[in-house]
């Protein structure tokens, strides 16, 4: 059954995106991540325009993270002060993000800075998490007890002024660095249409040192707020949300999460990190392939703003 | 209490999205007064307006000076509704006093030239820079048609002379791509040339400019008809629609019909929300999400132990 996008303004088959929705839905239940960094790629080859693309999967990453924030919010899993700070740098960046959007779409540049974007994330996070998974399936293999180091010692971060007490995370620190943190992912949600977990959450665990238990749910606590404020302001400043799009990709999409957490529940936590490492890396070489060959046509066309 | 607190944030959100329809209706409803020409496709403008009765043509016997052309589209207004999936449009006319003994004799050509909104189009080409392909020039041009298609009854230089199809805009060549003024880079006349021919062949691609030069056929002595198909990714608005008659290179007979494809029903309604009130529309679609995550999570919550 074909749909006419309102703001994508193209005919779209509905079961494919409904279907794409659930897949990736699965596959975000399954490794307990957003999915913003399988979805906005798809869509992008799927034809929908890149900027369109950005903007619709933020309303679609609320969807399918707010159910998951509301489960932490009930396991008292959420550093709200910690979350707070990360959401103030996070709407700030998001800010820029947008406008940035705005910006490289009239210089003909958006293409390939998003590509760049998912390039050097993808690459750097999923080689770095292909490693650890590896070494870690390797000593178990070996009979080795692993458990999750957390050192207590001190690094440049402690040394800054404004010093907050983060009462969940039992952490003193000051609170620029969790600004600044939230403003870089707050930037790259609205540049690569996704959440950030992926960058969120291994930066908490070894830059802020926050415990492991309080990470996700504080992590998705502000990655629901970061995407509805981005939503909007994708929607105010460059017209890029398509609501029927959106409503498609999360009809699939919370339903496709539930089959995967149920399924996720059957894996180990080291195989699950070596099978999200493989396909984040393999989503990144996507990327890098349409950078490095040659286009089957040099030029495009694009709408000339005024 | 746990459901409580979900069920509270359920109702939260159906008031919050109550409330933005009901805001919406009375926006719609301040914002009647829609640009004029959405309304109604307008009649019809006859180029050769004068012209006599066909018994008086018969007594001044010129040849050649009293045909006359009219046409018309099957459809004046075609609603873009979130079924549309690109239409059919049918052109016809008639050849008034027609001198034409057959519909197969090719006594008279018909050219028909169909185009859409003239907007500014970026024309990018991607070199490589450093092993990376990337945009690095670009030309843009004013007053690109979104849509053209030319219907004939012939190849059109064996219609219409080469001055004659440059001054009037007939055929891919002729077309009138405007470089703009300010381009991002100076460009060479041999670099425009190639950025014109690039506009050209990727609307192509897309189904966006059609070129026919036999689809006009004549039905009788004076009846035609040719179909031209709009694509699904054709851009709203008003298109003109040329009819032109010619005989021996010689243009008797000229003739202009609009037609206007307008977004109607939830298509339009959806779209005018989201370029109208960007900021509501915006909240609805988190509303909307926020309600679809607290939906799935209460549905497919597991059982209490």
């Amino acid at each position: 059954m074909q749909f006419y996008l309102p703001v994508a303004e193209m005919s779209a088959n509905i079961f494919i995106f409904i279907a794409m929705g659930g897949a990736v839905g699965f596959l975000s239940g399954l490794f307990g991540v957003g999915g913003g960094f399988l979805m906005t790629p798809l869509l992008i080859f799927s034809g929908i325009p890149p900027a369109v693309a950005v903007g619709t999967e933020a309303a679609q990453i609320v969807a399918s993270s707010v159910s998951g924030a509301l489960a932490q919010w009930r396991r008292r899993n959420i550093d709200i002060t910690m979350g707070l700070v990360l959401l103030a740098g996070g709407i700030v960046g998001s800010f820029f993000g947008v406008e940035l959007v705005g910006v490289l779409r009239r210089l003909g540049q958006f293409e390939f800075f998003v590509s760049a974007c998912y390039v050097t994330f993808l690459g750097v996070i999923g080689t770095l998490m292909m490693i650890e998974s590896v070494n870690t399936i390797r000593k178990i293999r070996g009979g080795m007890v692993v458990g999750m180091r957390r050192s207590g010692q001190h690094n440049w971060i402690h040394g800054l002024p404004l010093k907050m007490r983060f009462q969940r995370s039992k952490l003193y620190i000051s609170a620029i660095p969790p600004f600044l943190l939230g403003l870089f992912v707050g930037l790259l949600a609205a540049i690569m249409g996704v959440g950030g977990g992926f960058i969120m959450v291994p930066a908490m665990i070894y830059l802020l040192r926050v415990p492991t238990n309080v990470v996700v749910g504080t992590s998705l606590f502000q990655i629901v707020f970061l995407t509805a404020v981005t939503t909007i302001l994708q929607a105010r400043l460059n017209y890029t949300v398509d609501v029927v799009l959106a409503v498609l990709l999360m009809m699939g999409g919370v339903i496709g999460a539930q089959f995967g957490v149920a399924a996720g529940e059957r894996l180990k936590g080291e195989q699950l990190r070596f099978l999200l490492a493989g396909l984040v890396l393999l989503v990144g070489l996507r990327f890098a392939w349409q950078l490095i060959a040659e286009p089957r046509d040099l030029y495009s066309l694009s709408p000339g703003g005024a | 209490m746990r459901t409580g607190l979900v069920r509270a944030a359920v109702l939260g959100v159906t008031v919050v999205l109550a409330a933005t329809f009901l805001l919406l209706a009375a926006g719609e409803g301040a914002s009647q007064g829609q640009p004029p020409q959405r309304k109604k496709a307008p009649a019809p403008v006859a180029k050769e307006a004068t012209q006599g009765t066909p018994q008086e043509v018969k007594r001044e016997q010129q040849p050649g000076a009293r045909e006359s052309v009219q046409a018309d589209v099957s459809a004046r207004t075609v609603s873009v509704t979130s079924s549309f999936n690109g239409t059919e449009i049918v052109i016809f006319g008639a050849v008034d006093n027609s001198q034409q003994p057959s519909a197969e004799s090719g006594y008279y050509d018909v050219v028909i030239v169909v185009e859409g909104v003239p907007g500014r189009v970026v024309a990018r080409r991607k070199n490589n820079v450093a092993g990376l392909w990337l945009n690095t020039s670009s030309a843009t041009f004013d007053a690109v048609p979104s849509y053209y298609a030319v219907a004939s009854t012939r190849p059109l230089d064996e219609i219409a002379s080469e001055e004659f199809r440059a001054s009037h805009g007939i055929g891919f060549q002729h077309l009138r791509l405007t470089p703009a003024f300010g381009q991002a880079q100076a460009l060479s006349t041999e670099d425009l040339k190639e950025f014109r021919s690039a506009v050209i062949r990727l609307k192509q691609k897309e189904g966006l400019y059609v070129q026919d030069p036999y689809s006009v056929a004549f039905i009788g002595r004076s009846l035609f008809r040719s179909a031209i198909e709009l694509p699904a990714n054709v851009t709203v608005g008003p298109f003109t629609t040329r009819v032109f008659l010619f005989r021996e290179e010689k243009l008797l007979s000229q003739y202009s019909v609009r037609l206007t494809l307008e977004r109607e029903g939830l298509e339009r309604y959806l779209h005018s929300f989201a370029f109208g009130y960007p900021t509501l529309y915006g909240f609805m679609t988190v509303a909307i999400a926020v309600a679809a995550g607290l939906l799935a999570s209460t549905v497919f919550r597991k059982p209490a132990h």
